[in-house]
């Protein structure tokens, strides 16, 4: 990697670990603890949803209440239902690109893109500055959704840039029903091992938010002030 | 350490103020009532604070391990672990980093760390500006003010002074409306992210297993910050780890509902390493500063236990005499009921003498606290290690006492002492007094001992019916 | 059953008539009560202030007052917590003084639990009420009951106007030394809690602890305000007419 401003030092050079290692140890217990704390097993105990529960009935109510707007629809009705989004809002400029692993698949990237195109709406599928600063709203997938919170999973990855589903003022996430998953404890289950963990993970439970004036709530502070989430089902 | 004039001025002052007060008890009333509302919603919200509170307390005994598991964890993700023992060196390793890579406009997420390290005063100094996005601490910023919570920090601050202050320093037009100011602050802000090169964070949880920042927000500041720049330095008390990330959503389902009420916050963000070669944006490099600032101390003695904190402010929003005297009395970063024992404890130098006593022990914190701290039981220790302070018409007061109670007779003769010493104002109340009683009586009458005592009544009659 | 009267130095001093009603009641559900007459404080204060030694040489003396007898009740929580939780704590180091701290803590009771407790009376069934009622929570009852609990005593008796008033657990700002050691953030908690007692209308207080009646009373006195408290005692003796009613 070659950017301006690389500093030429190396940071982990040998003093540097040696360092860090005799901070740590020096953190080390002074007395034996009397009675050593077991770190706890966590099964069942934590769960709040059943693994099969009511999920999209239950994301629906959460989701609904975090201030998201749910609307289901079929993959065949995809389109339509988000062509109706677009223009309630309005949107004129909008970010939309294929994502792999979630339910935006190029086809259904094409057919949006194409019902779009026919209200004429401008599409842009470059998340540079350029667009995410100026498009109305941004489309995108996600890697799993949490019934329990109404929480959206978005991650970084070579197809999905962070700032889509932060920088415009709208977010429309497309989830599929077999995407949901029960509750916050079943995460652990969509990275097998930590290095399958990408470099960002984002849990989106509503829109961006405030209420530090005053106790007033304000949407919309630094991310989208409006959610909508097509949840796809059949 | 001793009494301090300066404290009972700060809290005349906060006492004398109607209108934070009635703002106070307003905000903080509201949210023990969310925070009962939104626990009772989960199945089992007593066993999640009981397995908060161990985990949290497993990892505390076993701290060397994890922070070198997450360390370890950290590099391999590409980023970059250095120690700060303390404040000075933490501030000199974010201004040397600055000047490495040549970086000119730092973001800030909300970090009660960084205040903890006074690093914005250092940044600008080394000739970074330095911006807080938080919009409470973007106001606090602009006005020259402090925080006075943890999670709401303009609690004290009416729409009046935010306006002015936003129309003061940013010179917008002039308006109250909360929405409005707002969007000021937020097109402001904005433009910022699109320049700044460096972003500063704490981090809420510091996952061991796989190197992992968990950072929560409502307002998108977390993400931005950690997103824009193509430096991210996130300062790490030490305390912050937890072992696995099995173990967030222990600790995810508690947090946000003992702060504000709600299930979860706008977002949480995972961010492990910098960002992957063929990420579309993300920072380049990302270094983690291990903080200890006085932890380690506080780890090795007998009040590790606050060391579980995970900064919710449910303690704060619980306290009776934080709703009336408000963060600015407590003169520190860390106010309520936590920042009572953190203060002396991270600044064993400092005047912080009252904070432990200046409490009822009614023990609401410990009730509301999602890791389970046992503060009033430290608050009493604290009292304890503090007794050198006292001052000494106390220890006088006390040995008097403890002799008087020394056996029954001189109880007895202490009883009819106070019978005479307090005056009747005739109808059997004591308005007037000296000393400790006059305290007592600046806000209420005293009734006086009836005639006769418990103790006469048994042997008069009592004891043979 | 033989009972223990640990009475405590504010109620013995001040609320004389509360130890009665304790003593009238243990012994209309069957006990026989004793009356240590060596008792004098269970150093609370000194606890409180932080002088743990001197806390320690009154929690000795109380161990050797009381030790001879199978249960000790008290009307104060916070003096009976003091016993049950502090005792042991304040005495773990002292060999000598370890175990026989930890035998009276277990034996140690306070009034209105021992007796739904342990002589299984239903207080709800036994209380009357002439007029509205609302109740102040003792915060140092944490320990032996929750607010639902006592709530749950006052609901279910017979034709009661219960005006439970908001936020009944919130501090009253008594806190023992803290009064007179903080007397403006104390009057400040004070003024909370009289303002929440009084907009629930009704003039008596439900109020098991003498620190806290000896705040509140003395307030709603300085302010004009019509708020009367009664230990819940007292309240049981007179339903019971074993006491009579007191203006």
């Amino acid at each position: 990697m070659n950017d301006a401003g690389n500093p030429s030092t190396a940071f982990d050079t040998a003093a540097a670990k040696a360092e860090l290692s005799a901070f740590i140890a020096a953190l080390g217990p002074r007395t034996a603890a009397v009675a050593p704390t077991p770190l706890p097993e966590l099964g069942e105990d934590i769960r709040d949803v059943a693994a099969d529960g009511a999920l999209i009935e239950r994301f629906t109510a959460a989701a609904a209440a975090a201030g998201m707007a749910v609307h289901r629809a079929t993959p065949a009705s995809c389109a339509e239902v988000l062509g109706r989004i677009v223009q309630q809002l309005p949107a004129r400029h909008v970010f939309l690109t294929a994502q792999a692993d979630t339910a935006l698949t190029p086809a259904l990237a094409e057919a949006l893109g194409d019902t779009l195109r026919r209200l004429g709406v401008r599409l842009n599928s470059t998340p540079d500055d350029e667009t995410l600063f100026t498009v109305d709203a941004a489309i995108t997938g996600v890697a799993a959704a949490v019934a329990e919170t109404g929480t959206l999973v978005c991650v970084s990855a070579p197809d999905s840039a962070r700032g889509a589903s932060l920088i415009p003022p709208v977010h429309v996430a497309v989830v599929a029903a077999g995407q949901l998953v029960a509750d916050l404890c079943d995460l652990r289950t969509l990275w097998r091992t930590g290095a399958d963990l990408p470099a960002n993970v984002n849990l989106i439970s509503g829109p961006s938010k405030t209420a530090d004036i005053e106790g007033v709530l304000v949407t919309g502070m630094h991310g989208p002030g409006q959610v909508h989430v097509i949840l796809l089902d059949g | 350490m001793s009494r301090s004039r300066e404290f009972a001025a700060r809290v005349r002052r906060a006492l004398a103020d109607e209108r934070v007060t009635a703002a106070m008890r307003g905000t903080t009333w509201r949210k023990v009532t969310a925070r009962a509302e939104s626990l009772g919603a989960l199945r089992d919200p007593e066993r999640l604070r009981d397995l908060a509170a161990q985990i949290k307390q497993h990892t505390l005994e076993r701290l060397p391990e994890y922070l070198t598991q997450f360390a370890r964890q950290v590099q391999q993700a590409g980023g970059h672990v250095h120690p700060a023992r303390d404040a000075a060196a933490a501030r000199r390793l974010v201004c040397d980093l600055a000047r490495q890579y040549g970086l000119k406009l730092a973001v800030k997420v909300k970090s009660m760390t960084t205040e903890e390290i006074g690093l914005n005063a250092a940044l600008e100094a080394a000739g970074v500006e330095v911006f807080e996005t938080d919009l409470g601490e973007f106001i606090i910023q602009l006005d020259h003010d402090r925080p006075s919570h943890i999670v709401s920090p303009i609690i004290h601050k009416d729409r009046r002074q935010v306006a002015a202050a936003m129309a003061r320093e940013l010179g917008c037009a002039y308006t109250e409306d909360p929405i409005a100011l707002t969007r000021i602050a937020r097109a402001y802000l904005r433009d910022v992210f699109r320049r700044c090169d460096l972003g500063i964070s704490g981090t809420n949880f510091a996952v061991a297993e796989t190197g992992t920042l968990c950072i929560c927000t409502n307002e998108g500041n977390g993400r931005m910050s950690t997103t824009r720049p193509r430096v991210h330095v996130a300062i790490v008390g030490i305390e912050k780890i937890i072992p696995r990330l099995a173990d967030l959503p222990v600790f995810l389902k508690l947090l946000s509902r003992s702060s504000t009420g709600q299930p979860l916050g706008s977002y949480t963000t995972l961010i492990t390493g910098p960002k992957r070669p063929a990420d579309r944006d993300g920072p380049q490099h990302l270094h983690v500063i291990l903080l200890d600032n006085g932890r380690a101390d506080i780890l090795a003695g007998p009040f590790a236990e606050v060391l579980r904190c995970v900064r919710c402010g449910a303690c704060l929003n619980a306290c009776p005499v934080y709703r009336r005297i408000g963060g600015h009395a407590y003169d520190s970063v860390y106010p309520g009921p936590i920042g009572s024992l953190l203060t002396p404890l991270l600044d064993a130098a400092g005047d912080h003498y009252d904070l432990p006593f200046a409490s009822s022990l009614c023990g609401a914190c410990q009730t509301a606290c999602p890791v389970r701290i046992d503060l009033p039981g430290l608050l009493l220790r604290m009292r304890a290690a503090l007794h050198g302070g006292q001052p000494w018409s106390k220890r006088a007061a006390i040995r008097l006492w403890q002799w008087a109670m020394g056996s029954a007779a001189t109880y007895q003769l202490g009883q009819r002492a106070m019978r005479a010493f307090l005056a009747d104002d005739g109808a059997g109340w004591t308005t007037r007094g000296a000393g400790p009683l006059s305290r007592w009586l600046e806000a209420r009458d005293l009734q006086r001992p009836p005639a006769r005592s418990f103790r006469q009544i048994w042997e008069e009659y009592l004891s043979r019916e | 059953m033989d009972v223990a009267l640990f009475v405590t130095c504010l109620t013995d001093t001040f609320f004389p008539r509360v130890g009665e009603a304790v003593v009238r009641v243990l012994r209309h559900f069957g006990c026989r009560v004793h009356f240590p007459p060596a008792q004098t404080c269970c150093g609370q204060p000194a606890y409180n202030g932080g002088f743990h030694t001197e806390a320690a040489k009154l929690a000795r003396r109380m161990i050797k007052v009381f030790e001879p007898f199978d249960a000790v009740v008290s009307p104060s929580a916070s003096c009976a917590t003091m016993i049950r939780q502090h005792y042991p704590t304040l005495l773990e180091n002292d060999p000598d003084w370890r175990e026989r701290a930890a035998r009276l803590a277990a034996r140690t009771h306070e009034f209105t639990t021992f007796l739904a407790d342990r002589c299984q009376v239903d207080l709800a069934a036994h209380l009357r009420f002439a007029e509205p009622v609302t109740f102040h929570y003792p915060c140092h009852a944490r320990e032996t009951y929750g607010v639902e609990r006592l709530q749950g005593w006052l609901t279910g008796s017979a034709g009661v106007d219960l005006r439970v008033p908001e936020h009944p657990d919130c501090c009253c700002g008594f806190g023992g030394v803290f009064a007179v050691d903080y007397p403006e953030i104390s009057a400040a908690m004070l003024d909370d809690k009289l303002r929440l007692l009084a907009a629930t209308g009704a003039r008596l207080v439900v109020c098991n602890e003498g620190g806290c009646t000896l705040n509140i009373a003395g307030g709603a006195r300085r302010r004009g305000l019509p708020l009367r408290c009664r230990h819940l005692a007292e309240c049981l003796a007179e339903s019971l007419g074993l006491m009579e009613p007191q203006p």
